[in-house]
């Protein structure tokens, strides 16, 4: 029965940090690009989401749609006016990495000055209910957030595949250089890939907003925990990064077994600098969108 | 620009010459006005601000036989230490007040009061409870706050009274579980001392810390679940227990006794929560309003209800209580003078809204005051009524929570 | 270059008589500065000589803090030969996570650091037997102790100032730069990257754990959420590189400014300073690589144009 219940929980859990993870994943397989303002577009998305509800009225159901635009469009805007002009690769990776953490500390601080630092929480009709299915208590909240995730993962899916955008997304993804010469707006292609990212960061923001409290700090841990999940289950590949989400889930889960609750918390941590450590080179996977 | 370039000059200002006599008393104080503690430090903010509104329509302090207007300069320590120590640091050798109000939360008051007793300067603080804070047996720091094993204590003593009377099982199975501060470590000494000295009438059998300010405590409540405990009793502050209790209900827990320390009965959480969720909640709280049916405390439970529109919690009254000790001291040694100040806080007795009725700071507890809880329960129509102690309670309270029953 | 030792000697000679004439508050605050301004002259002879950017150093800020506090409490040991034992043990530990995550470059060795820095600290909250867990430690205060720890904050911030510029001139320096530039082609010239960079980390982690140990005596109050936050480890990277990554006079700048502003908006707007922070990095980066010391060297330019 217990382990049942863990792993119910465990598993809703999963599709959340796939969800925050696959935006990170997918910006670094196309751009080069270790988005460090990811962190900062979670944070918006629950945020912007926030807003809607306490002054709008409007269920975060109903929002998601419309913070998935807005979000697309921020992240589109950032990309054409400053990640443009940054150097790509691992050269130039130091750069990138620390103009994108400027902008998640201006995020930060704007969320701040706005909504002050209190903890904040949307709390709907849904957020205090829970299902009993054979003994096991399902929280609707989770319950719908993972139907959510799973739903963004699967158009994202069809979209990589089936589409033309996202076979020219994947062809960039590979060569960038052979795609301007078959007539590919490669520009066009990153910054809407980059606006992709940042759309599904801000959705999963909004999704993590129903479930935990957060203030202008929310996103750190889960950035890193996107870290995570993109380290270990490789770039653009939906089930790649649905099962690495699922075994940091199970593994953060089922780490109360041995572990105080206090640290099972870290146990991502150690798992992060663990994969980064046992593989380098191919960290990030070798498999670009495949 | 310029305010910068004028941080500059007074960084590399020398010292100022010394100060004329007091024609006014300055009290510094900070609060969490925002961060985690927003909620509560707002709360304290309306205890001192009445305590000194209340102040200046006399006139001010009587100090020597003359009126001497007093006035409070309130900042935002954002709910962190490193903040609450820098700007404590700010007040007393930039702003150069006479006294400081504590702020709110022990670990922020373990904290701030090592810079006031460095520069010798009364620090009152009705803000932290941790017997640890008074274990350092510094001069210049008072506290209003009885000590938190007492409160451990005082739920325990209800429970037991419960158990007597067969409505709670025997062992009772406990769930502990508290936060990483002086203040949950106190707690849980509390319920563990009682349970060690009823043998076999009781059996902790989750004992875990949690971060404070944490935002997930998935993990924590599975090993709750798993642990299928009778009694669970948390320590948290009102966020925590806020965003606890949330994932609690929708984790499907039910306990036949659920409490969170001091927290259960607040406005802000039968809001957030659904009064249905908050419902046989118990909590053992420094003081209650319904302990003011005369003299002090009745005086208090109207000003403040006439100022507020609203009655107070135990927070506004210990804010409230902790500035009139200051003011009290400041005229009993008829001077702002510290030195003077302190020895009378030292040697303090006086009337007091506080649930016995008397005010002190005993140095055998390093001047922290001492007297007992009130344990309160939340009802289903919302009030919190009494419980515990048997000589001031006003209801018997409600065990096993029936809600479980239901819910099972 | 024997009109900068003078004026860095004058300079020393000045702020070391400068307490006399000084207020407690000013006093804190240049005390402060001088443990700034010293661990981010650290961070950069592993982020900026090196150019492997840390997000974790408060991990050894910390370790070095509570380890010295600890020694300190049980009396075992004079203050400044706690600093020194909280130092070597921050120092082992960069090395026991550093020598493995040195291999990584770039943003792998970044992301690997805030795993680091965030684990430790989760670990030090909730060991309470050592830290104090969320409500952290108090220290014995000496009277008058404020006085001697300000002259050996500055001491020490001689010192690591004068270590700087020694690492910059030296074979260890030559071999970092080497590694910053291209990490193969320094291996074909017989530059062990492993070994340089596993000793620059190590000396980086034992300075930051030393200015954790002073910064503990003088605050006479430490607590882990605040010595090992993460916004603790970004004030490190925030005053090397508004400051001029991989210069001396750059992070001395970059953490002075830093200490002033934050005390500055202290009162007002608590957090603002670090939105500030992240538009001066988001400026510097596009516009200023080499920071504040890039924009005196175009200024200096142009006046002499």
């Amino acid at each position: 029965m217990r382990f049942v219940e863990l792993l119910v929980a465990a598993v809703l859990l999963a599709g959340l940090y796939a969800m925050m993870a696959y935006g990170l994943g997918l910006i670094y397989g196309v751009l080069r690009i270790v988005n460090l303002a990811h962190g900062g577009m979670i944070m918006a998305g629950a945020y912007l989401g926030l807003a809607l509800h306490d002054r709008l009225g409007m269920d975060p159901l109903l929002s998601l749609p419309l913070i998935a635009v807005v979000s697309w469009s921020f992240g589109w805007l950032l990309y054409r006016f400053v990640v443009r002009h940054l150097p790509r690769g691992a050269t130039g990776g130091a750069q990138s990495l620390l103009l994108l953490f400027g902008v998640w500390l201006v995020m930060r601080n704007a969320v701040y000055l706005i909504f002050t630092g209190n903890d904040q929480a949307i709390r709907t009709a849904w957020s205090t209910h829970a299902w009993k299915l054979a003994g096991v208590s399902l929280p609707v909240n989770r319950v719908i957030v993972f139907g959510l995730a799973m739903l963004a993962l699967g158009g994202l899916h069809f979209l990589l595949t089936r589409t033309y955008v996202g076979k020219a997304i994947r062809a960039v993804a590979q060569n960038p250089d052979s795609c301007t010469r078959a007539g590919i707006d490669v520009e066009k292609v990153y910054a809407l890939t980059f606006g992709l990212g940042s759309a599904l960061a801000g959705v999963a923001g909004l999704l993590g907003a129903t479930i935990f409290s957060f203030n202008p700090s929310f996103g750190s841990v889960e950035l890193l925990k996107s870290f995570v999940v993109v380290v270990m289950g490789g770039l653009g590949s939906v089930a790649g990064t649905a099962s690495a989400a699922l075994v940091l889930a199970l593994v953060e889960v089922f780490a109360i077994l041995v572990l105080p609750s206090y640290l099972t918390g870290a146990v991502g941590f150690v798992l992060l600098v663990l994969v980064l450590v046992l593989r380098p080179g191919g960290l990030f996977g070798q498999k670009v969108l495949g | 620009m310029r305010k910068l370039l004028l941080i500059l000059a007074l960084t590399f200002a020398c010292k100022k010459p010394p100060e004329p006599a007091k024609s006014n008393v300055t009290v510094g104080a900070t609060l969490p006005l925002t961060g985690a503690e927003a909620r509560i430090g707002g709360f304290y903010k309306e205890g001192y601000e009445l305590a000194f509104e209340q102040q200046s329509a006399k006139g001010g302090l009587s100090l020597g036989g003359k009126l001497v207007p007093v006035t409070l300069v309130l900042q935002d320590d954002t709910s962190t230490q490193a903040t609450a120590v820098a700007l404590a640091d700010q007040l007393i050798n930039s702003a150069k007040v006479d006294a400081l109000l504590g702020t709110y939360s022990s670990h922020l008051v373990e904290a701030q009061s090592a810079i006031a007793e460095e520069n010798r300067i009364p620090y009152v603080n009705g803000g932290g409870g941790a017997s640890e804070i008074y274990q350092r047996n510094y001069k210049y720091l008072f506290g209003l706050m009885a000590p938190v094993e007492l409160l451990g204590e005082a739920l325990m003593g209800w429970i037991d009274d419960q158990q007597s009377q067969n409505k709670l099982p025997k062992p009772a199975r406990i769930s502990l579980v508290w936060e990483n501060t002086a203040h949950g470590k106190d707690f849980r000494k509390g319920v563990t001392a009682f349970a060690a000295k009823h043998k076999g009438q009781y059996e902790v059998v989750v004992d875990e810390s949690f971060e404070l300010s944490a935002k997930d405590f998935s993990a924590l409540l599975n090993k709750v679940k798993a642990s299928n405990a009778d009694i669970f009793l948390a320590d948290a502050h009102l966020p925590d227990y806020i965003t606890m209790h949330r994932q609690y209900v929708t984790a499907g827990l039910c306990h036949k006794v659920i409490s969170y320390g001091a927290r259960g009965s607040e406005k802000q959480a039968a809001e957030a929560l659904g009064q249905k969720n908050v419902e046989y909640v118990l909590s053992a709280v420094w003081w209650n309003q319904q302990l003011g049916t005369k003299g002090l405390t009745k005086a208090f439970v109207d000003a403040f209800q006439a100022r507020y529109k609203r009655a107070p919690e135990w927070y506004q009254a210990l804010a409230y209580e902790t500035a009139r000790a200051l003011f009290t001291a400041m005229e009993q040694a008829g001077t702002a003078d510290k030195e003077k100040v302190r020895e009378k806080l030292a040697s303090f007795s006086g009337d007091s809204i506080l649930p016995e009725g008397k005010l002190s700071f005993p140095s055998a507890q390093g001047q922290q005051a001492h007297y007992a809880f009130v344990v309160q329960q939340n009802q289903p129509d919302g009030t919190s009524p009494i419980v515990w102690p048997k000589a001031v309670a006003n209801a018997p309270g409600v065990a096993p929570n029936p809600d479980c029953a239901a819910a099972q | 270059m024997k009109l900068g030792i003078a004026l860095s000697a004058a300079a020393l000679v000045a702020l070391a008589l400068l307490p006399f004439a000084l207020s407690p508050y000013t006093h804190n605050l240049m005390t402060l500065s001088f443990l700034f301004v010293a661990t981010a002259l650290a961070w950069n002879w592993l982020g900026g000589y090196a150019g492997q950017i840390s997000f974790g150093h408060a991990a050894m800020f910390g370790t070095g803090g509570f380890v010295a506090a600890r020694i300190l409490l049980a009396g075992a040991l004079p203050p400044p030969l706690a600093w020194i034992a909280g130092g070597l043990v921050a120092g082992a530990y960069a090395l026991i996570w550093g020598h493995p995550t040195l291999r990584l470059r770039g943003p792998y060795f970044s992301i690997a650091t805030i795993g680091v820095g965030e684990a430790t600290r989760l670990v030090f909250t909730y060991w309470d037997k050592f830290t104090g867990g969320s409500s952290g430690l108090s220290l014995p205060m000496v009277p008058g102790a404020k006085r001697t720890l300000y002259w050996e904050a500055l001491a020490f911030l001689a010192l690591i100032a004068v270590a700087s510029w020694a690492i910059r001139r030296s074979r260890l320096g030559l071999a970092l730069f080497a590694i910053r530039g291209d990490v193969e082609a320094a291996a074909d010239v017989g530059i062990s990257a492993t070994f340089y960079q596993d000793l620059v980390l190590f000396l980086s982690g034992a300075a930051t754990g030393i200015a954790g140990g002073i910064y503990a005596s003088y605050f006479s109050f430490i607590e882990p959420n605040d010595m090992l936050g993460f916004d603790r480890s970004i004030s490190f990277v925030l005053m090397a590189v508004i400051g001029g990554v991989g210069t001396i006079l750059g992070p001395v700048l970059g953490a002075v400014v830093f200490v002033l502003l934050r005390q500055f908006l202290i009162g007002s707007y608590p957090q603002l300073y670090l939105g500030l922070y992240g538009a001066l990095l988001i400026a510097v980066i596009l516009f200023e690589p080499l920071g504040l010391m890039g924009l005196g060297h175009r200024l200096v330019r142009r006046a002499a144009r």
